[in-house]
Parts: structure tokens; C-alpha cells; sequence
């Protein structure tokens, strides 16, 4: 049996900055095969094609970032403040991606691939889940969790995109305001 | 002999706007804009770069999709059944492939953020022009006394400001009922 000489996992590392960078179409197999230093039968082997990679490089993406960000959720404290936390956590100006991946790769893919699609929504249902698990704890929310997660969501998406382009005051309070709008409904 | 273009700037410009919107503006390769335009790709390379169509291709836009769109928000009269309906006909542009792929404002802003100074001021005109849009419809649902707190008209401004990010996630995602269903509690906060 041929040793594998690489860890599937560190590769995939390495292609997430790139797509997430230039995007997938403009990403070639060649770049590719520069910066994770496996050649393209190899990689071809492993995830079949240049989308076997995205795919994979997304999940590992939620595995390894994601999770630990909605874990934030889980915090003690005041829920205005623990949500502002969670999203500017996704938007922190020392992290060289500002932003989530699947939000970017959605932006750029979605319309036309249903494995990114089914990916994307499957994150979005994680992310509404790790809401209402906070939302049933909340005197304000628990009646209705669902409801104020959809829309909590619908932020997240909104500032995933919006504030990329914010200053660090412009997307603290397109953040705020959103969240206070939300959960100030009458 | 130099090549003789059989086409205006205009209408190149419209062409190259079609193929950004779909493809964005770092998938697509000097030889596939000459390709799309019918130009060879030292017409690219020379006379009329990617990045000059690209920032026309975001005047182009304005101008033709969103500028009439929020035209006609702004002389509506019945303040937020108004707006619920402008958001329905967003809706409607996404899904029936009128918009061929979100909002290319949101595309690019995802794709390029403040990539350069030319292309925040584009940015700066839009979301000024939209913000004020809003406001504007904001006013006569003021007039109709369908807001409850009218002193929060700017806070509504923002919050309205991202339906059009979050809508261009959700549309690829979710069924037009539930979109639908999405802006009628979107507004609910408001009211």
C-alpha cells in the first residue's frame, strides 16, 4: 500500500485562505498544487476534482472555525452583549478573513452548485440552532426562539457581507442596532 | 491596420456588466471579457482595461437596475405596504433570473471590499441613495402614523439597509413563500 504522505487535513488548510482570496473560479489546480505542496494526481485522487476541494475545505472550515465561534453562544451575560460578541468575533480586524467562508463562497456559488447550497444551508441551520438553545433561556425569547433565531440569522448574513466593508464603529453599530431592533419587537 | 470596434463603449460596457454579475470580477480572465465583448484581447489590454469595465459595469448598473428601482420606492404613497412590496418585487427579480445573480453591488462588496478608493466612492453613492430611499418611505409611514416610535426613523433606516445582504444569501436557499414570509417579520419590527 502507498504511504500518504500528506495529512488531508493540513491541505485543505491551506486552500481555504486561497479561495477565500481569489474566489473559486479564478483558483487553479496549479495554485493549488503551489501552495499545498501535493501534486494534482494526488489531489485529484483524494477529492476527485477542483469542487471535491471546496467542499471539503468548507466543512473543515466549520469543524475548525464555526464551532468554536457559536460556541460563544454559550456564554453567560447579558444576550445583547454575548450576540455583539458573536458576530464581531467573524469580523475582527487582526484576522487577515474578515467575514465567514461559507457567506463568501455562497456569494460566489451558490446560485449554481446544490452541494453548495446544501452545505450552506446546512451551516445556516446549525447557526439557527446554537441560537435557540440560547433563545430558550431568555425570558424574552423563549416563548418564541425560533422566530427571533430566523432573524438573528438574517443578520449574521447581513453582517458576514455588509460590514466588510464598515469601519470598526460603522460595524459596531450596524451590528447593534440590528440586534436591538430584533429583540426590542413589540 | 488597428481594429476597427463596431461596437460604442456603451454597449461594451453592457456586455462586460452582464458577465460580472454572473461571474464576478476575479473569476473572469482578460480572454473570456474579449471573448464576451467580441473584441481581441489587445483591445483589454490596451484601450479598454477590466478595471475601467468593471467600475463602468457598477455605473451601468446603478443607473439601469437599482437607480429605477428605488425611483419608483420613493414615489410610493403607502409607506410600509410600499416597502413590503418593493421587497416582493426584489424577490421576484432574484428568483425569475431579471437579477441573474443577487445584487451585484453585494457581490462585489463581498468580493472586492474597499479594494481601492474608486470603488468605496461607488459604494458611499449606493448605500447614500438607498438609505435615503428608505428614509423617504420612512416619512410617509410616519404620515400614515404606522410606526410606533417615528423618532427611531434612522435606526429603522440601517436595519433596513440589510435586507438586501441578507436576502441575497437567503434567496439561493429558501422557497419565495418563505422569503415572503421573512420581509412581512422583517418589517414586524418596525411597525
Amino acid at each position: 500500500m502507498r504511504y500518504k504522505e500528506y495529512n488531508t487535513n493540513s491541505v485543505l488548510e491551506k486552500c481555504i485562505p486561497i479561495f477565500w482570496e481569489k474566489g473559486f473560479r479564478a483558483t487553479s489546480i496549479n495554485e493549488i498544487v503551489g501552495v499545498t505542496g501535493v501534486n494534482r494526481f494526488s489531489l485529484y485522487h483524494e477529492f476527485q476534482n477542483k469542487e471535491g476541494i471546496l467542499y471539503n475545505a468548507l466543512k473543515l472550515y466549520q469543524k475548525r472555525y464555526g464551532m468554536s465561534k457559536f460556541d460563544i453562544l454559550k456564554k453567560e451575560g447579558d444576550l445583547a452583549t454575548v450576540l455583539q460578541e458573536f458576530y464581531l468575533s467573524f469580523l475582527q480586524s487582526k484576522e487577515k478573513y474578515q467575514g465567514c467562508f461559507y457567506i463568501h463562497i455562497g456569494t460566489e456559488l451558490a446560485d449554481e452548485d446544490p452541494e453548495i447550497k446544501s452545505l450552506i444551508r446546512n451551516y445556516l441551520a446549525a447557526l439557527e440552532f446554537a441560537l435557540i438553545e440560547r433563545l430558550i433561556k431568555e425570558a424574552k425569547t423563549k416563548n418564541n426562539p425560533k422566530f427571533y433565531a430566523r432573524h438573528l440569522v438574517g443578520l449574521f448574513c447581513t453582517s458576514m457581507s455588509f460590514c466588510l466593508i464598515h469601519s470598526e464603529k460603522q460595524k459596531q453599530y450596524h451590528i447593534a442596532n440590528g440586534i436591538k431592533v430584533i429583540l426590542n419587537k413589540k | 491596420m488597428p481594429q476597427v470596434l463596431h461596437q460604442s463603449y456603451e454597449q461594451l460596457v453592457e456586455k462586460a456588466q452582464a458577465l460580472f454579475w454572473v461571474k464576478g470580477y476575479k473569476g473572469v480572465s482578460a480572454k473570456e471579457l474579449a471573448d464576451c465583448l467580441d473584441v481581441s484581447t489587445s483591445v483589454i489590454y490596451n484601450k479598454y482595461t477590466k478595471d475601467m469595465l468593471f467600475m463602468d459595469s457598477l455605473g451601468y448598473y446603478t443607473s439601469n437596475y437599482s437607480d429605477p428601482f428605488l425611483k419608483q420606492l420613493r414615489e410610493t404613497t403607502e409607506g410600509l405596504d410600499s416597502l413590503r412590496d418593493f421587497f416582493y418585487s426584489l424577490i421576484d427579480a432574484l428568483l425569475d433570473k431579471t437579477f441573474p445573480k443577487s445584487c451585484l453591488m453585494v457581490n462585489t462588496v463581498v468580493e472586492m471590499r474597499n479594494a481601492n478608493q474608486g470603488i468605496t466612492d461607488v459604494y458611499q453613492r449606493y448605500f447614500d441613495t438607498l438609505t435615503n430611499s428608505y428614509k423617504v418611505v420612512l416619512d410617509k409611514a410616519i404620515g400614515l402614523k404606522q410606526l410606533k416610535y417615528p423618532e427611531k426613523k434612522d435606526e429603522y433606516a440601517e436595519f433596513l439597509l440589510g435586507i438586501i445582504f441578507s436576502m441575497s444569501i437567503l434567496y439561493k436557499i429558501q422557497p419565495k413563500e418563505q422569503l415572503r414570509e421573512f420581509i412581512n417579520e422583517q418589517l414586524s419590527f418596525i411597525e
